[in-house]
């Protein structure tokens, strides 16, 4: 009896589902790269960014009565990946998203989500004139256009806790931090003096993104260069096997904690470093006082060379937008000269413009602690772009949780394996 | 959408009863044939046909179908090539190391959760059902995890046993290091033993409903023939509940091979290295952060086999008598 | 409500107990009490506290750090009203739908016979063993793109409206109504409306409540559904903002572990208030059927 039930009730869903996908619809309406009118906008939900996209939002609508743009904070979730994702299959995606994930941009491009920006008359030369066409090359996707404006980058440097060096006793003014070999013997003075319980604190859970705190940085500080080139992963090298030996290093010594933290560990003091960017400044305002290094490199890179990864978030346009002329306008209003120094003013984040420093320098005169990021925002390596960039960083998690944080298995062995994988998962279909 | 529900089910040859007779007419006659005796039930559980084609039948379908396909979700109008694929997404998930991993942790997740959940519900069902006194409070404070939204007790939980939490404090030295929920064999027995906690009220729930349908001549009969509380319990209360038993058997281990908010939010994504990571959370992975819903549509579909064969295994074996 | 009968037969099976046993049954009960309301003790406390506190004397109150500055952190953040009027709206939509068809279909599923009985049976359980997250993406995109419900009620109501856990308790319910009273009112000429009016629905008048109580923890508490389908801010329910500001907020704040545990606090409240208030009326004996089978 209760078989039959269930084969009948199989055969029914089929064929209602039959009946079901032949009525699926897929129109779409027009839309125009000249058409204009209201639009909608997201931004990010940290109390500065809505501070800031409020704002621009309210100077564009008093000048703009017919083409009145409406602002909303990100519905996010852990990345935001998914809303967005989502939003674009269903077509309910704003026109602008000043959030995007460089690392999501090829799948939002594949899933023919993202207006190619280059598509505009001035679409490359605006951007390539903003950003400078060295820095901007990066964020081109495989056939060679802008599906996304590089907006703003947080670049990823050493803060160190200046009172807990002092009392390490290691120099709080030139810490030696700049080799493999300095930065760990620094670690170990600062745990095994007790002054805190860790050297630092990366977070040490399995989400895609976190690469981006941990290894990537370093690497690019090591290579310069992407883990992806060619169509082949490049961690499967000496570089690659060094930054990999020296976070194993870290985390076999207990020198970083294994576990989520459930604080800021470098604000309240748990850790005396931390891997971040100058977004987190504000949060360690009054709290820690801090000072500012390039992640390290085997041998001590220069710190005007050193490279790190960007920590970027671009602006993508979205097919659903139906009047793109103005959602091209508001992006271009948005990352004017005028509207960067105020994102820099009120977020403390490096927009990506070609001569920072001396268009602001009056900002950074004031706030002499930001220049180092403002130089080093000039020497980065972002995530590949690609359909699979999200399933790539996920495999490298992977193999870092367990061969480096956890410390299983030879690491040259999982290294190489990690790098086919890799090579694996990119070129997936 | 229903009617073409009531041809399926009409070709399939449903449960036919004899059509009573009737003298309104062939065409009415004709129609009873088909619908059967009370053609009305199909009005009545119309809504519920729509919504079950709309909402479950659909989707599932779709998700069948994508499996077989290398299929990429886009954006209205955009067409790409999403070749059918036969069974290559069904032979990954056999062969992917994490979906394996991750059924070894579910199954060490039902072990733990599904006996756990079985005699603590029974026991503390059966001791809530004999106590007169504090009794509302006590049903109280048994549902309220239950009714509690995951978001909010997991925050709790966090702190309870990350490193330095309160657990970990009164352990002292018992502690265990790393802590538990960044331990690779504590991770998926916390993650268990939290669910266990959270679900037990409504277990209790069932149990106590079945409890009211032992005949207390039983318990009578028992004590006559001198057995003391503990035995009855054994010779009574468990047979008579056996029914109860079943359900919350088939309903955990369930809810088990569901598994996805706690690791979502208590381990960041099934840390540590995948020790705690479900089936569904791979699925939700793969399918909505990489963009990979014809692989993630086929774990999810080998999932539900898995499911449907230990649920129709544990009701043969379980001797669930029910009709 | 028939609270009657059950009582006494407890009182019956409570007597004769020894003192040990008295006693082993006391402690079990209450270290089972312990185990459900500490973490909710713990999360108000933590709540409170201006700084953290997770050594052993953080788990008692501590005059000097006590504060409301973790709440009014979240009222300054999260339209809170909004919030409890939208997850309101969602709740009782589907409540309405569950109890009105998922009583039609109870019904007819228990007493009437008609073709696809079976069918649509082994459908509802069914339901219950596919995971919602396989359904995900297909039904976002029937619901957003194909019927455009983004963004409103219906859209959030529509993959809950009707709770098919809820149709098989009303399916038991209806079975255990003995079959000569409907009989005996089709002779007197009642049409299947006037028996389900006249006869059933008061008879089964005890499930509602159950049914009422295992739906609304449903929607009150999903949090993946809603959240994908609001993008308005304005339109999420209680559960999205406040489950929102835990992850993404909260760990801005001053005090992170205070702040995670107020919006906990305040997700919890409402439904654990209701909870207390209705729980006599959610009598065991109601689900009774249901397990009978």
């Amino acid at each position: 009896m209760k078989k039959k039930h269930f084969a009948i009730g199989i055969s029914a869903i089929g064929i209602a589902s039959l009946a079901l996908t032949a009525c699926s619809s897929g129109d779409t309406g027009a839309a125009s790269e000249e058409a204009r009118g209201p639009i909608t906008i997201w931004y990010s939900n940290n109390a500065q960014e809505v501070q800031w996209g409020q704002a621009t939002v309210d100077a564009w609508n008093a000048e703009h009565p017919d083409e009145q743009v409406k602002g909303q904070e990100i519905p996010a979730g852990k990345s935001g990946v998914e809303v967005i994702g989502a939003a674009i299959v269903a077509g309910t995606t704003p026109c602008l998203v000043f959030n995007n994930l460089p690392a999501a941009t090829g799948q939002f491009q594949k899933q023919g989500g993202l207006v190619d920006l280059s598509s505009f008359p001035d679409g490359d030369s605006y951007i390539e004139a903003r950003s400078g066409a060295a820095s901007a090359d990066q964020y081109r996707s495989a056939d060679g256009d802008f599906y996304q404006l590089p907006w703003k980058s947080n670049p990823v440097m050493i803060f160190y806790n200046k009172d807990l060096f002092a009392k390490a006793g290691l120099d709080p003014e030139n810490p030696n931090l700049s080799t493999y070999d300095e930065f760990l013997d620094s670690a170990r003075a600062i745990v095994s003096s007790g002054v805190a319980p860790y050297a630092i604190y990366p977070s040490p859970t399995s989400e895609f993104f976190q690469p981006n705190f941990d290894f990537l940085p370093l690497y690019a500080a090591e290579t310069g260069t992407s883990i992806i080139e060619d169509e082949v992963a490049t961690i499967d090298s000496q570089a690659g096997l060094d930054v990999a030996e020296f976070w194993r290093t870290i985390y076999a010594e207990d020198l970083a904690g294994k576990e989520p933290a459930q604080a800021d560990s470098f604000a309240n003091g748990q850790s005396a470093m931390a891997i971040v960017g100058p977004w987190a400044i504000p949060v360690y305002e009054g709290k820690v006082n801090w000072g500012s290094v390039p992640v390290p490199t085997k041998d001590g890179t220069a710190p005007e060379q050193t490279y790190t990864f960007p920590d970027a978030k671009s602006v993508g346009m979205y097919t659903s937008c139906k009047n793109q002329g103005t959602a091209w306008d508001f992006l271009k209003f948005a990352t004017s000269v005028e509207q960067d120094g105020k994102l820099l003013e009120a977020t403390g984040q490096m927009p990506i413009r070609a001569g920072l420093s001396t268009e602001y320098a009056s900002y950074f005169e004031e706030h002499p602690a930001y220049v180092a990021f403002a130089s080093q925002s000039e020497r980065t390596v972002d995530d590949p772009t690609g359909p699979n960039t999200i399933a790539t960083l996920q495999t490298l998690r992977d193999f870092y949780t367990k061969a480096v944080i956890s410390g299983e298995g030879d690491l040259q062995a999982e290294l190489s394996q990690a790098a086919d994988d890799l090579t694996a998962e990119w070129t997936r279909k | 959408m229903s009617s073409s529900s009531i041809h399926a089910a009409a070709a399939a040859g449903a449960t036919r009863r004899p059509a009573q007779p009737d003298a309104h007419g062939t065409r009415r006659r004709r129609l009873r044939k088909v619908l059967g005796p009370h053609p009305l039930g199909w009005l009545f559980s119309a809504p519920f046909l729509v919504f079950i084609a709309a909402i479950f039948a659909y989707p599932l379908g779709f998700a069948i179908y994508i499996s077989f396909h290398d299929y990429f979700f886009t954006a209205p109008g955009v067409v790409v090539d999403q070749p059918f694929v036969g069974f290559d997404n069904y032979v990954r998930v056999f062969t992917d190391p994490k979906v394996l991993q991750s059924l070894g942790n579910i199954a060490i997740f039902v072990l733990i959760n599904v006996p756990l959940t079985v005699v603590l519900s029974l026991v503390l069902a059966a001791a809530l059902n004999s106590v007169v006194r504090f009794r509302t409070f006590l049903r109280v404070s048994y549902y309220v995890p239950y009714v509690t939204a995951s978001v909010a007790v997991v925050g709790v939980w966090l702190f309870l046993f990350s490193g330095n939490g309160l657990v970990n404090q009164i352990l002292g030295p018992l502690a265990p290091e790393p802590s538990w929920l960044s331990n690779a064999s504590l991770a998926m027995p916390t993650i268990a033993f939290f669910v266990t906690w959270k679900e037990l009220g409504f277990y209790i729930l069932l149990y106590l409903a079945a409890l009211q349908n032992v005949p207390k001549d039983l318990y009578e009969a028992a004590a006559m023939d001198g057995a003391g509380k503990v035995r009855s319990f054994f010779t009574v209360t468990v047979p008579g509940v056996r029914p109860a038993t079943v359900l919350v058997l088939l309903l955990s281990t369930i809810t088990g091979a569901n598994l996805f908010t706690e690791p979502y939010l208590l381990t960041s994504g099934g840390g540590p290295n995948g020790a705690s990571a479900s089936p569904v959370l791979v699925m939700y992975q793969e399918g909505i952060e990489q963009g990979h819903p014809g692989y993630a549509s086929a774990i999810g579909i080998v999932l539900v086999i898995a499911v449907l064969l230990i649920a129709f295994l544990q009701y043969r074996f379980a001797g669930g008598k029910e009709r | 409500m028939s609270r009657t009968v059950p009582r006494r037969r407890r009182s019956t099976t409570a007597v004769s107990l020894t003192r040990t046993q008295a006693v082993v049954r006391g402690s079990v009960l209450a270290l089972g009490a312990i185990a459900f309301l500490f973490p909710f003790y713990y999360m108000l406390i933590g709540s409170l506290q201006a700084e953290p506190d997770t050594s052993i004397a953080g788990a008692f109150p501590d005059p000097t750090n006590l504060t409301l500055g973790n709440y009014a952190a979240i009222d300054s953040r999260i339209d809170l009203w909004s919030g409890l009027v939208n997850s309101g709206i969602f709740t009782g939509g589907v409540l309405l739908c569950t109890v009105v068809f998922g009583m039609l279909a109870g019904y007819a599923l228990a007493i009437m016979r008609w073709t696809g009985r079976g069918a649509t049976f082994a459908l509802t359980l069914l339901i219950q063993i596919v995971p919602f997250q396989l359904l995900l993406i297909p039904l976002y995109v029937l619901i957003t793109r194909s019927y455009g419900l983004g963004d409103t009620y219906l859209g959030m109501i529509l993959p809950f409206a009707i709770n098919a856990t809820a149709v098989i308790i009303f399916r038991q319910y209806f079975l255990q109504i003995p079959g000569e009273l409907f009989d005996a009112a089709r002779i007197d000429g009642a049409g299947e409306i006037g028996l389900l009016w006249r006869i059933a629905v008061p008879l089964v008048r005890p499930a509602l409540v159950t049914v009422v109580l295992l739906t609304f923890i449903g929607p009150w508490n999903s949090y993946l559904w809603p959240f994908l389908v609001t993008k308005e801010a304005g339109m999420q329910p209680l559960a999205v903002s406040l489950a929102n500001y835990i992850s993404n907020v909260a760990a801005s704040t001053a005090n992170p572990f205070g702040a995670t545990l107020a919006g906990a606090v305040v997700l919890a409240a409402p439904v654990v208030v209701l909870f207390i208030v209705f729980q006599r009326y959610f009598i065991s004996t109601d689900i009774g059927s249901g397990v009978k089978g």
